[in-house]
């Protein structure tokens, strides 16, 4: 009997075109890097706290430029943006006047982050259903 | 910010353009390009974002077409392998911890060919300024890392154009081996150098600085060229940066070089050699 070969949809929050060209069709590949992203994600943005703790602007903004990359190669096209406005915000605004902002990001980047983790879970058991 | 011209490319870009191409037929054409290179493209990766270095690795070996020597999560590293190593490619990050990208670039003495890969797009002007080859945004797919790929294949088939915006006319150091003077190319004549009276010879990219007690020169080439020209008891390569004339040297502390005023930095991997050239007990 031939085996019908589906096709994985990735959450619609996520930039699913993109991640088509991304990984070709390579559903192992994509759960390798959704793994990692999730491996990651919490000690790159353990350096946004503690810049944001200390007051360090252009430490803060670093740190939210490599988030930023993260986010990318898991579909959150529109996170990064809101990454970018941020990174940018960094050079000029004082801590303080970015609190709105930062909170903004901690919730964008924990709703980020529980999206990954069901979508790396939806990916495994796609896998293994080869 | 450095505007300078870049070098030829190394190795690779050079065999590529003079290699007679026998049996590029399209048939095989694969993925857009020839298979025809007799040898793959070296490189290495400094990125500090494993998943970013992670792909780049995989679309390399997914082409077949370039080889990866190793990756560095950060510009001191890849400098103290690529002090060691040619490459024919660097795919280079440009904000890492520590130093960045160009920072790298400013401390090469060679000229591989360069593709910055970053998520930022504010660095296209220095990149066109320090004359990359290619400009990757993060995350990019395998069809745009090919296209990457199909324009230095592109760029290295072609003659390589005319520097621009040269500041001058400028040519290699004219050297002769045989004799105890040399000339060089500064401004806008040749000028005459005692090889003795050389200090040191810095690299400043694709020019080289020689200093001497009453002047320095600058010249458009490369210290490695520099430095197979120059083999002889007098001179050593003391740091991927710096050549100097050993007879000159005023004492040494630490890891660095005096010599009339100046201080000189000694390389990790060229220890042992100034040890030994220097007869340090």
């Amino acid at each position: 009997m031939q085996k019908i070969r589906t096709t994985f949809v990735f959450d619609e929050s996520l930039n699913s075109t993109f991640l088509a060209e991304l990984f070709e069709g390579d559903t192992i590949y994509a759960e390798t890097v959704f793994e990692d992203f999730l491996k990651d994600l919490p000690i790159y943005w353990q350096r946004v706290e503690t810049a944001y703790n200390s007051k360090n602007l252009p430490a803060l903004g670093t740190a939210v430029h490599t988030c930023k990359t993260l986010f990318g190669y898991v579909g959150f096209t529109d996170l990064q943006e809101l990454c970018q406005q941020f990174e940018n915000k960094c050079s000029v605004n004082t801590a303080e006047e970015l609190r709105v902002e930062y909170i903004l990001l901690i919730q964008r980047k924990e709703r980020a982050q529980h999206i990954i983790e069901k979508e790396y879970d939806r990916l495994r058991l796609f896998n293994e259903g080869r | 910010m450095g505007s300078l011209t870049r070098a030829a490319p190394t190795s690779f870009a050079k065999s590529f353009a003079n290699r007679p191409q026998p049996g590029c037929a399209t048939g095989l054409v694969n993925r857009g390009f020839t298979h025809c290179f007799w040898m793959k493209i070296s490189c290495i990766i400094v990125e500090d974002i494993q998943i970013a270095a992670d792909f780049l690795r995989k679309f390399c070996e997914k082409s077949d077409l370039v080889e990866v020597k190793g990756h560095f999560l950060n510009v001191a590293d890849a400098l103290e392998f690529l002090d060691r190593e040619r490459v024919d490619l660097l795919f280079l990050d440009v904000e890492m911890p520590g130093a960045t990208g160009f920072d790298l670039l400013d401390s090469l003495t060679y000229s591989p060919m360069i593709i910055l890969t970053t998520s930022k797009t504010e660095y296209a002007f220095d990149a066109f300024q320090y004359h990359v080859n290619d400009y990757l945004k993060k995350p990019f797919t395998y069809k745009r890392f090919l296209e990457a790929i199909q324009k230095l294949q592109t760029q290295t088939a072609e003659p390589a154009p005319a520097p621009s915006p040269a500041p001058a006319p400028q040519q290699p150091a004219t050297i002769t081996t045989e004799t105890d003077f040399l000339f060089i190319k500064s401004e806008d004549k040749l000028v005459k150098l005692k090889k003795d009276d050389i200090l040191f010879l810095e690299s400043m990219r694709d020019y080289v600085k020689f200093v001497t007690p009453a002047k320095s020169y600058i010249t458009y080439s490369t210290l490695k060229n520099m430095e197979e020209k120059l083999i002889g008891p007098i001179f050593l390569k003391v740091h991927r940066s710096y050549i100097v004339n050993i007879n000159k040297i005023d004492d040494i502390r630490g890891n660095t070089i005096y010599l009339l005023g100046n201080q000189i930095p000694i390389g990790k991997g060229h220890k042992d050699e100034v040890a030994a050239r220097l007869n340090i007990l």
